[in-house]
Protein backbone atom coordinates (compact mmCIF):
# COMPACT_ATOMS: atom_id res chain seq x y z
CA UNK A 1 0.00 0.00 0.00
CA UNK A 2 1.19 3.49 -0.59
CA UNK A 3 -0.58 5.85 1.79
CA UNK A 4 0.79 9.07 3.24
CA UNK A 5 4.48 9.71 3.31
CA UNK A 6 5.14 11.78 6.36
CA UNK A 7 7.65 14.55 6.79
CA UNK A 8 8.98 12.65 9.78
CA UNK A 9 11.90 11.27 7.82
CA UNK A 10 13.74 14.59 7.96
CA UNK A 11 13.41 14.74 11.70
CA UNK A 12 14.64 11.18 11.96
CA UNK A 13 17.81 11.90 10.07
CA UNK A 14 18.55 14.85 12.29
CA UNK A 15 18.04 12.84 15.43
CA UNK A 16 20.28 10.04 14.28
CA UNK A 17 23.27 12.22 13.74
CA UNK A 18 23.17 14.14 16.98
CA UNK A 19 25.21 13.28 20.01
CA UNK A 20 23.67 14.77 23.09
CA UNK A 21 25.69 15.72 26.07
CA UNK A 22 23.82 16.21 29.26
CA UNK A 23 23.19 19.89 29.55
CA UNK A 24 25.73 21.69 31.73
CA UNK A 25 27.20 18.44 32.97
CA UNK A 26 30.46 16.78 32.14
CA UNK A 27 28.92 13.55 30.92
CA UNK A 28 28.41 12.48 27.35
CA UNK A 29 25.75 9.87 26.65
CA UNK A 30 25.17 8.57 23.15
CA UNK A 31 22.61 6.07 21.98
CA UNK A 32 22.95 4.05 18.79
CA UNK A 33 20.76 1.35 17.33
CA UNK A 34 21.96 -1.19 14.82
CA UNK A 35 20.15 -3.93 12.98
CA UNK A 36 21.60 -7.31 12.13
CA UNK A 37 21.46 -8.06 8.44
CA UNK A 38 22.28 -11.32 6.75
CA UNK A 39 24.63 -10.70 3.86
CA UNK A 40 26.13 -13.07 1.35
CA UNK A 41 29.88 -12.72 1.00
CA UNK A 42 31.55 -12.84 -2.41
CA UNK A 43 32.56 -16.44 -1.69
CA UNK A 44 28.93 -17.37 -1.20
CA UNK A 45 29.01 -17.79 2.55
CA UNK A 46 26.61 -15.96 4.82
CA UNK A 47 27.61 -13.33 7.28
CA UNK A 48 25.80 -11.19 9.79
CA UNK A 49 26.62 -7.51 9.69
CA UNK A 50 25.40 -4.60 11.76
CA UNK A 51 23.86 -1.72 9.90
CA UNK A 52 22.57 1.61 11.06
CA UNK A 53 19.00 1.36 9.84
CA UNK A 54 16.42 3.92 9.02
CA UNK A 55 13.89 1.17 8.49
CA UNK A 56 13.27 -2.17 10.09
CA UNK A 57 10.59 -4.84 9.86
CA UNK A 58 9.00 -7.00 12.55
CA UNK A 59 11.33 -9.81 13.55
CA UNK A 60 14.50 -7.83 12.88
CA UNK A 61 17.23 -8.21 15.50
CA UNK A 62 18.35 -4.89 16.92
CA UNK A 63 21.48 -4.08 18.88
CA UNK A 64 21.30 -1.04 21.13
CA UNK A 65 24.58 0.57 22.14
CA UNK A 66 24.77 3.24 24.82
CA UNK A 67 28.16 4.96 25.03
CA UNK A 68 29.05 7.06 28.04
CA UNK A 69 32.06 9.21 28.79
CA UNK A 70 32.96 11.49 31.65
CA UNK A 71 34.23 14.53 29.80
CA UNK A 72 34.42 16.66 32.91
CA UNK A 73 37.24 17.09 35.35
CA UNK A 74 35.78 15.35 38.34
CA UNK A 75 34.64 11.87 39.28
CA UNK A 76 31.00 10.86 38.87
CA UNK A 77 29.74 8.51 41.56
CA UNK A 78 26.71 6.20 41.63
CA UNK A 79 26.56 6.26 37.88
CA UNK A 80 23.35 4.69 36.63
CA UNK A 81 22.15 4.31 33.02
CA UNK A 82 18.53 3.53 32.33
CA UNK A 83 17.09 2.65 28.92
CA UNK A 84 13.31 2.44 28.67
CA UNK A 85 12.52 -0.12 26.00
CA UNK A 86 10.62 1.31 23.01
CA UNK A 87 7.11 -0.22 22.99
CA UNK A 88 7.66 -1.89 19.62
CA UNK A 89 10.79 -3.70 20.79
CA UNK A 90 11.03 -6.94 22.75
CA UNK A 91 14.08 -7.27 24.99
CA UNK A 92 16.45 -9.98 23.83
CA UNK A 93 19.17 -9.95 26.44
CA UNK A 94 22.58 -8.45 26.95
CA UNK A 95 25.98 -9.88 26.26
CA UNK A 96 27.06 -10.02 29.91
CA UNK A 97 23.89 -10.03 32.05
CA UNK A 98 25.24 -7.02 33.94
CA UNK A 99 21.86 -5.32 33.91
CA UNK A 100 18.82 -5.26 36.07
CA UNK A 101 15.43 -4.97 34.44
CA UNK A 102 11.94 -3.77 35.23
CA UNK A 103 8.74 -5.38 34.04
CA UNK A 104 6.42 -2.77 35.51
CA UNK A 105 7.44 0.44 33.82
CA UNK A 106 10.42 1.18 36.04
CA UNK A 107 8.77 0.87 39.44
CA UNK A 108 10.64 -2.23 40.61
CA UNK A 109 13.89 -3.75 39.46
CA UNK A 110 15.74 -7.03 39.59
CA UNK A 111 17.42 -9.73 37.62
CA UNK A 112 14.97 -11.14 35.11
CA UNK A 113 15.12 -14.63 36.62
CA UNK A 114 13.76 -13.48 39.97
CA UNK A 115 10.92 -11.32 38.63
CA UNK A 116 7.40 -12.70 38.64
CA UNK A 117 4.24 -11.73 36.77
CA UNK A 118 0.73 -12.14 38.12
CA UNK A 119 -1.49 -13.34 35.32
CA UNK A 120 -5.10 -12.32 34.79
CA UNK A 121 -6.30 -15.52 36.46
CA UNK A 122 -4.26 -14.76 39.61
CA UNK A 123 -1.58 -17.34 38.93
CA UNK A 124 2.04 -16.31 39.05
CA UNK A 125 4.58 -17.04 36.37
CA UNK A 126 8.24 -16.26 35.85
CA UNK A 127 8.89 -13.09 33.88
CA UNK A 128 10.32 -13.52 30.40
CA UNK A 129 12.27 -11.18 28.17
CA UNK A 130 9.20 -9.93 26.36
CA UNK A 131 7.85 -8.61 29.68
CA UNK A 132 10.77 -6.24 30.13
CA UNK A 133 9.94 -2.53 30.00
CA UNK A 134 13.19 -0.95 31.25
CA UNK A 135 16.84 -1.91 31.46
CA UNK A 136 19.22 -0.40 33.99
CA UNK A 137 22.93 -0.63 34.68
CA UNK A 138 24.34 0.37 38.06
CA UNK A 139 28.04 0.98 37.61
CA UNK A 140 29.45 0.02 40.94
CA UNK A 141 32.62 1.99 40.60
CA UNK A 142 33.22 5.73 40.33
CA UNK A 143 33.48 7.04 36.81
CA UNK A 144 36.72 8.97 36.77
CA UNK A 145 37.36 12.01 34.65
CA UNK A 146 37.93 10.87 31.06
CA UNK A 147 36.62 7.37 31.69
CA UNK A 148 34.25 5.90 29.17
CA UNK A 149 32.44 2.72 28.36
CA UNK A 150 29.53 1.25 26.53
CA UNK A 151 26.50 -0.80 27.38
CA UNK A 152 24.89 -3.14 24.90
CA UNK A 153 21.55 -4.85 24.79
CA UNK A 154 19.63 -6.66 22.15
CA UNK A 155 16.02 -6.39 21.06
CA UNK A 156 13.64 -7.74 18.45
CA UNK A 157 11.17 -5.61 16.54
CA UNK A 158 7.74 -6.82 17.61
CA UNK B 1 31.91 -8.55 21.64
CA UNK B 2 28.37 -9.26 20.62
CA UNK B 3 26.94 -12.71 20.73
CA UNK B 4 24.68 -13.40 17.79
CA UNK B 5 21.80 -15.55 18.87
CA UNK B 6 19.83 -17.40 16.24
CA UNK B 7 17.26 -15.13 14.75
CA UNK B 8 13.78 -15.41 16.14
CA UNK B 9 10.60 -15.93 14.17
CA UNK B 10 8.74 -12.81 13.19
CA UNK B 11 5.72 -11.95 15.26
CA UNK B 12 2.43 -12.84 13.62
CA UNK B 13 1.78 -9.38 12.29
CA UNK B 14 3.86 -7.32 14.62
CA UNK B 15 4.25 -3.63 15.03
CA UNK B 16 2.08 -1.73 12.57
CA UNK B 17 3.97 -0.44 9.55
CA UNK B 18 4.94 3.21 9.85
CA UNK B 19 5.39 3.09 13.63
CA UNK B 20 8.46 4.93 14.89
CA UNK B 21 10.75 3.14 17.32
CA UNK B 22 12.44 5.78 19.44
CA UNK B 23 15.23 5.02 21.87
CA UNK B 24 16.58 7.30 24.54
CA UNK B 25 18.99 6.30 27.31
CA UNK B 26 19.01 8.12 30.62
CA UNK B 27 21.87 8.51 33.08
CA UNK B 28 22.05 9.63 36.67
CA UNK B 29 25.13 10.11 38.80
CA UNK B 30 26.38 12.06 41.72
CA UNK B 31 28.49 14.97 40.57
CA UNK B 32 30.47 17.43 42.67
CA UNK B 33 27.35 19.48 43.34
CA UNK B 34 24.79 16.72 43.79
CA UNK B 35 22.74 14.25 41.76
CA UNK B 36 22.59 14.86 38.03
CA UNK B 37 20.17 13.39 35.49
CA UNK B 38 20.44 13.51 31.72
CA UNK B 39 19.34 11.94 28.52
CA UNK B 40 21.05 10.71 25.41
CA UNK B 41 20.14 11.60 21.87
CA UNK B 42 16.99 10.03 20.48
CA UNK B 43 17.38 7.35 17.86
CA UNK B 44 14.33 6.92 15.67
CA UNK B 45 13.74 4.02 13.35
CA UNK B 46 10.63 3.55 11.29
CA UNK B 47 8.99 0.15 11.03
CA UNK B 48 8.63 -0.90 7.41
CA UNK B 49 5.69 -2.76 5.99
CA UNK B 50 6.28 -6.48 5.90
CA UNK B 51 4.33 -8.22 3.12
CA UNK B 52 3.06 -11.60 4.25
CA UNK B 53 -0.03 -13.63 3.46
CA UNK B 54 -1.36 -17.09 4.15
CA UNK B 55 -4.25 -18.90 2.47
CA UNK B 56 -6.20 -21.84 3.89
CA UNK B 57 -8.95 -24.05 2.52
CA UNK B 58 -11.70 -24.02 5.13
CA UNK B 59 -14.14 -26.62 3.81
CA UNK B 60 -12.99 -29.20 6.35
CA UNK B 61 -12.74 -31.93 3.73
CA UNK B 62 -13.79 -32.79 0.21
CA UNK B 63 -16.77 -30.90 -1.16
CA UNK B 64 -19.29 -33.32 -2.64
CA UNK B 65 -20.27 -32.88 -6.24
CA UNK B 66 -21.96 -34.90 -8.94
CA UNK B 67 -21.65 -35.21 -12.72
CA UNK B 68 -22.78 -32.00 -14.39
CA UNK B 69 -23.38 -30.17 -11.13
CA UNK B 70 -23.47 -26.39 -11.54
CA UNK B 71 -22.39 -24.23 -8.61
CA UNK B 72 -19.81 -26.09 -6.55
CA UNK B 73 -18.85 -23.75 -3.68
CA UNK B 74 -15.39 -23.99 -2.12
CA UNK B 75 -14.28 -21.73 0.70
CA UNK B 76 -10.86 -20.21 1.31
CA UNK B 77 -9.52 -17.89 3.99
CA UNK B 78 -6.89 -15.27 3.11
CA UNK B 79 -5.03 -13.89 6.14
CA UNK B 80 -2.78 -10.83 6.12
CA UNK B 81 0.14 -11.93 8.28
CA UNK B 82 2.06 -8.76 7.46
CA UNK B 83 1.99 -5.57 9.51
CA UNK B 84 0.27 -3.12 7.19
CA UNK B 85 -3.07 -2.76 5.43
CA UNK B 86 -2.57 -4.59 2.18
CA UNK B 87 -4.66 -5.48 -0.87
CA UNK B 88 -4.34 -8.97 -2.27
CA UNK B 89 -4.86 -10.13 -5.85
CA UNK B 90 -6.46 -13.55 -6.15
CA UNK B 91 -6.34 -16.23 -8.80
CA UNK B 92 -8.17 -19.54 -8.93
CA UNK B 93 -6.62 -22.63 -10.49
CA UNK B 94 -9.00 -25.40 -11.51
CA UNK B 95 -6.57 -27.19 -13.85
CA UNK B 96 -4.27 -28.85 -11.36
CA UNK B 97 -2.22 -31.84 -12.42
CA UNK B 98 -2.46 -35.14 -10.64
CA UNK B 99 -6.17 -35.06 -9.95
CA UNK B 100 -8.99 -36.85 -11.75
CA UNK B 101 -10.83 -34.03 -13.49
CA UNK B 102 -10.85 -30.28 -13.98
CA UNK B 103 -14.05 -28.45 -13.10
CA UNK B 104 -15.04 -25.39 -15.12
CA UNK B 105 -14.33 -22.11 -13.34
CA UNK B 106 -17.40 -19.90 -13.00
CA UNK B 107 -16.33 -17.10 -10.70
CA UNK B 108 -14.72 -16.09 -7.48
CA UNK B 109 -16.88 -14.43 -4.85
CA UNK B 110 -16.07 -12.21 -1.85
CA UNK B 111 -17.79 -13.04 1.43
CA UNK B 112 -19.08 -9.48 1.44
CA UNK B 113 -21.20 -9.85 4.56
CA UNK B 114 -18.50 -11.82 6.40
CA UNK B 115 -20.81 -14.62 7.45
CA UNK B 116 -18.64 -17.41 6.10
CA UNK B 117 -21.41 -18.66 3.80
CA UNK B 118 -21.85 -18.04 0.07
CA UNK B 119 -24.96 -15.91 -0.35
CA UNK B 120 -25.78 -15.60 -4.07
CA UNK B 121 -26.90 -12.09 -4.91
CA UNK B 122 -25.48 -10.71 -1.66
CA UNK B 123 -21.81 -11.62 -1.85
CA UNK B 124 -20.07 -9.69 -4.62
CA UNK B 125 -18.21 -11.31 -7.49
CA UNK B 126 -14.45 -10.83 -7.26
CA UNK B 127 -12.80 -9.21 -10.26
CA UNK B 128 -9.01 -9.05 -10.08
CA UNK B 129 -7.66 -5.52 -10.19
CA UNK B 130 -11.13 -4.06 -9.71
CA UNK B 131 -12.17 -5.02 -6.20
CA UNK B 132 -9.04 -6.49 -4.65
CA UNK B 133 -9.81 -6.60 -0.96
CA UNK B 134 -7.69 -4.62 1.52
CA UNK B 135 -7.09 -6.73 4.61
CA UNK B 136 -5.77 -5.28 7.87
CA UNK B 137 -2.82 -6.86 9.70
CA UNK B 138 -3.73 -10.18 11.35
CA UNK B 139 -7.19 -10.06 9.79
CA UNK B 140 -8.76 -12.53 7.35
CA UNK B 141 -11.25 -12.48 4.53
CA UNK B 142 -13.23 -15.40 3.16
CA UNK B 143 -13.52 -16.02 -0.59
CA UNK B 144 -15.47 -18.62 -2.55
CA UNK B 145 -14.56 -20.35 -5.79
CA UNK B 146 -17.63 -21.37 -7.77
CA UNK B 147 -17.24 -24.15 -10.36
CA UNK B 148 -19.16 -26.56 -12.54
CA UNK B 149 -18.43 -30.28 -12.61
CA UNK B 150 -18.21 -31.83 -16.10
CA UNK B 151 -20.89 -34.39 -16.90
CA UNK B 152 -18.45 -37.17 -17.80
CA UNK B 153 -16.82 -37.65 -14.40
CA UNK B 154 -16.90 -41.01 -12.61
CA UNK B 155 -17.85 -41.87 -9.10
CA UNK B 156 -15.22 -40.87 -6.47
CA UNK B 157 -13.22 -38.76 -8.97
CA UNK B 158 -11.54 -35.84 -7.21
CA UNK B 159 -10.56 -32.39 -8.46
CA UNK B 160 -8.06 -30.02 -6.88
CA UNK B 161 -9.06 -26.36 -6.86
CA UNK B 162 -6.57 -23.86 -5.48
CA UNK B 163 -6.67 -20.19 -4.60
CA UNK B 164 -3.56 -18.04 -4.73
CA UNK B 165 -3.32 -14.62 -3.06
CA UNK B 166 -0.45 -12.21 -3.73
CA UNK B 167 0.24 -8.82 -2.19
CA UNK B 168 -0.67 -6.09 -4.67
CA UNK B 169 2.36 -4.06 -3.58
CA UNK B 170 4.60 -6.83 -4.85
CA UNK B 171 6.03 -10.28 -4.28
CA UNK B 172 9.42 -11.89 -4.55
CA UNK B 173 12.07 -13.57 -2.49
CA UNK B 174 12.01 -12.75 1.21
CA UNK B 175 13.78 -9.45 1.72
CA UNK B 176 12.80 -7.96 -1.63
CA UNK B 177 12.20 -4.27 -0.97
CA UNK B 178 9.78 -1.88 -2.66
CA UNK B 179 11.12 1.53 -1.81
CA UNK B 180 8.58 3.95 -0.41
CA UNK B 181 5.70 1.55 -1.11
CA UNK B 182 5.04 0.67 2.51
CA UNK B 183 2.20 1.88 4.64
CA UNK B 184 3.16 4.96 6.63
CA UNK B 185 5.81 6.14 4.20
CA UNK B 186 8.41 3.45 4.70
CA UNK B 187 9.45 0.68 2.40
CA UNK B 188 7.51 -2.50 1.79
CA UNK B 189 9.61 -5.59 2.39
CA UNK B 190 8.64 -9.09 1.29
CA UNK B 191 8.46 -11.45 4.26
CA UNK B 192 9.11 -15.16 4.61
CA UNK B 193 5.83 -16.06 2.88
CA UNK B 194 7.18 -14.34 -0.27
CA UNK B 195 3.99 -12.24 -0.06
CA UNK B 196 2.18 -15.05 -1.83
CA UNK B 197 0.02 -17.84 -0.49
CA UNK B 198 -1.81 -20.80 -2.04
CA UNK B 199 -4.17 -23.39 -0.65
CA UNK B 200 -6.01 -26.26 -2.28
CA UNK B 201 -9.44 -27.70 -1.69
CA UNK B 202 -10.94 -30.75 -3.34
CA UNK B 203 -14.18 -31.65 -5.06
CA UNK B 204 -15.18 -35.32 -4.85
CA UNK B 205 -17.81 -36.99 -7.01
CA UNK B 206 -20.16 -38.91 -4.77
CA UNK B 207 -21.81 -42.08 -6.11
CA UNK B 208 -25.56 -41.88 -6.30
CA UNK B 209 -27.94 -44.05 -8.27
CA UNK B 210 -31.65 -43.90 -8.67
CA UNK B 211 -33.96 -46.88 -9.13
CA UNK B 212 -37.47 -46.31 -10.52
CA UNK B 213 -40.27 -48.65 -9.51
CA UNK B 214 -43.61 -48.27 -11.27
CA UNK B 215 -46.81 -49.79 -9.98
CA UNK B 216 -50.42 -49.49 -11.16
CA UNK B 217 -53.73 -49.75 -9.34
CA UNK B 218 -56.90 -50.13 -11.41
CA UNK B 219 -60.35 -49.24 -10.24
CA UNK B 220 -63.19 -49.99 -12.63
CA UNK B 221 -66.48 -48.09 -12.75
CA UNK B 222 -68.17 -50.92 -10.89
CA UNK B 223 -66.09 -50.83 -7.73
CA UNK B 224 -63.76 -53.59 -8.86
CA UNK B 225 -60.26 -53.69 -10.32
CA UNK B 226 -60.84 -54.86 -13.88
CA UNK B 227 -59.24 -53.12 -16.84
CA UNK B 228 -62.23 -52.07 -18.88
CA UNK B 229 -63.02 -48.87 -20.75
CA UNK B 230 -63.75 -46.23 -18.16
CA UNK B 231 -61.46 -47.80 -15.53
CA UNK B 232 -59.08 -45.42 -13.81
CA UNK B 233 -55.43 -46.51 -13.57
CA UNK B 234 -53.39 -44.84 -10.83
CA UNK B 235 -49.68 -45.09 -11.69
CA UNK B 236 -47.16 -44.73 -8.90
CA UNK B 237 -43.48 -44.17 -9.70
CA UNK B 238 -41.08 -44.45 -6.77
CA UNK B 239 -37.59 -43.05 -7.34
CA UNK B 240 -35.27 -44.54 -4.71
CA UNK B 241 -31.89 -42.81 -4.42
CA UNK B 242 -29.06 -44.97 -3.04
CA UNK B 243 -25.32 -44.67 -2.53
CA UNK B 244 -23.56 -41.64 -1.06
CA UNK B 245 -24.06 -37.98 -1.79
CA UNK B 246 -27.03 -36.40 -3.49
CA UNK B 247 -28.89 -36.98 -6.75
CA UNK B 248 -29.20 -33.49 -8.15
CA UNK B 249 -32.06 -32.19 -10.29
CA UNK B 250 -33.90 -35.52 -10.33
CA UNK B 251 -36.75 -35.35 -12.86
CA UNK B 252 -39.29 -38.13 -13.19
CA UNK B 253 -41.05 -38.32 -16.58
CA UNK B 254 -43.58 -40.86 -17.82
CA UNK B 255 -45.52 -40.97 -21.14
CA UNK B 256 -49.25 -41.45 -21.09
CA UNK B 257 -49.88 -45.05 -22.35
CA UNK B 258 -51.65 -45.52 -25.68
CA UNK B 259 -55.33 -46.20 -25.29
CA UNK B 260 -55.61 -44.11 -22.15
CA UNK B 261 -56.38 -40.45 -21.45
CA UNK B 262 -54.68 -38.41 -18.78
CA UNK B 263 -56.94 -37.41 -15.90
CA UNK B 264 -56.59 -33.65 -15.60
CA UNK B 265 -54.98 -32.39 -12.39
CA UNK B 266 -54.03 -35.80 -11.08
CA UNK B 267 -50.25 -35.42 -10.59
CA UNK B 268 -48.91 -35.73 -7.03
CA UNK B 269 -45.42 -35.65 -5.58
CA UNK B 270 -45.08 -37.15 -2.09
CA UNK B 271 -48.92 -37.14 -2.01
CA UNK B 272 -49.08 -33.35 -2.54
CA UNK B 273 -51.11 -32.30 -5.59
CA UNK B 274 -49.42 -30.47 -8.45
CA UNK B 275 -50.88 -28.45 -11.29
CA UNK B 276 -50.64 -29.54 -14.94
CA UNK B 277 -49.31 -26.18 -16.13
CA UNK B 278 -45.60 -25.51 -16.60
CA UNK B 279 -45.30 -23.10 -13.69
CA UNK B 280 -43.74 -22.61 -10.29
CA UNK B 281 -44.69 -26.03 -8.97
CA UNK B 282 -42.67 -29.09 -9.82
CA UNK B 283 -45.18 -30.93 -12.07
CA UNK B 284 -46.56 -30.50 -15.56
CA UNK B 285 -48.50 -32.38 -18.24
CA UNK B 286 -47.76 -31.42 -21.85
CA UNK B 287 -50.37 -33.53 -23.68
CA UNK B 288 -48.21 -36.62 -24.09
CA UNK B 289 -46.43 -37.11 -20.81
CA UNK B 290 -46.25 -36.05 -17.17
CA UNK B 291 -43.02 -34.68 -15.74
CA UNK B 292 -42.09 -33.89 -12.13
CA UNK B 293 -38.92 -32.11 -11.06
CA UNK B 294 -38.13 -33.70 -7.72
CA UNK B 295 -35.08 -31.53 -7.04
CA UNK B 296 -31.93 -32.61 -5.22
CA UNK B 297 -32.53 -35.88 -3.44
CA UNK B 298 -30.02 -37.16 -0.85
CA UNK B 299 -29.07 -40.83 -0.94
CA UNK B 300 -31.38 -42.94 1.19
CA UNK B 301 -34.52 -41.03 0.27
CA UNK B 302 -37.38 -41.81 -2.09
CA UNK B 303 -39.59 -39.49 -4.14
CA UNK B 304 -42.93 -40.87 -5.23
CA UNK B 305 -44.94 -39.45 -8.12
CA UNK B 306 -48.50 -40.54 -8.94
CA UNK B 307 -50.89 -39.68 -11.76
CA UNK B 308 -54.10 -41.10 -13.15
CA UNK B 309 -55.30 -42.13 -16.61
CA UNK B 310 -58.63 -43.41 -17.86
CA UNK B 311 -58.85 -46.41 -20.16
CA UNK B 312 -60.54 -45.38 -23.45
Amino acid sequence: MRPVRSALMLAVTAALSSTASIAATPLQLKSDVFVERQVVRSDGSNAVVLEKPNMVTPGDNLVFVVRYKNIGGSTANNFVVTNPLPPAVAFNGTSDDSEVVSIDGGKSWGNLDVLRITKADGKIRAAVRTDVTHIKWNLNQPLNAGAEGKLIFRGIVK
Amino acid sequence: MLVFATSQPAFAAGTIAGTDIQNIAEATYDGPSGPVTGQSNTVTIKVDELLNVTVASTDGGDVSTSPGFVGNVQKYRVTNTGNGDEAFALTANVASGGDDFDPTFQKMVIDTNNNGVYDPGVDADYIAGTNDQVISPDQSKIFFIITTTPSGVANLNRAEVSLTAVAVTGTGAAGTTFTGAGQGGGNAVVGLTTASGTASGFLAVQSVTVALTKTAVISDPFGGSRAVPGSIITYSIAANVTGSGTMNNLTITDPIPAGTAYEIGSITLQTAGLTDATDADAGNYNGTRVSVAAGNVPAGQTRTVTFKVKIQ
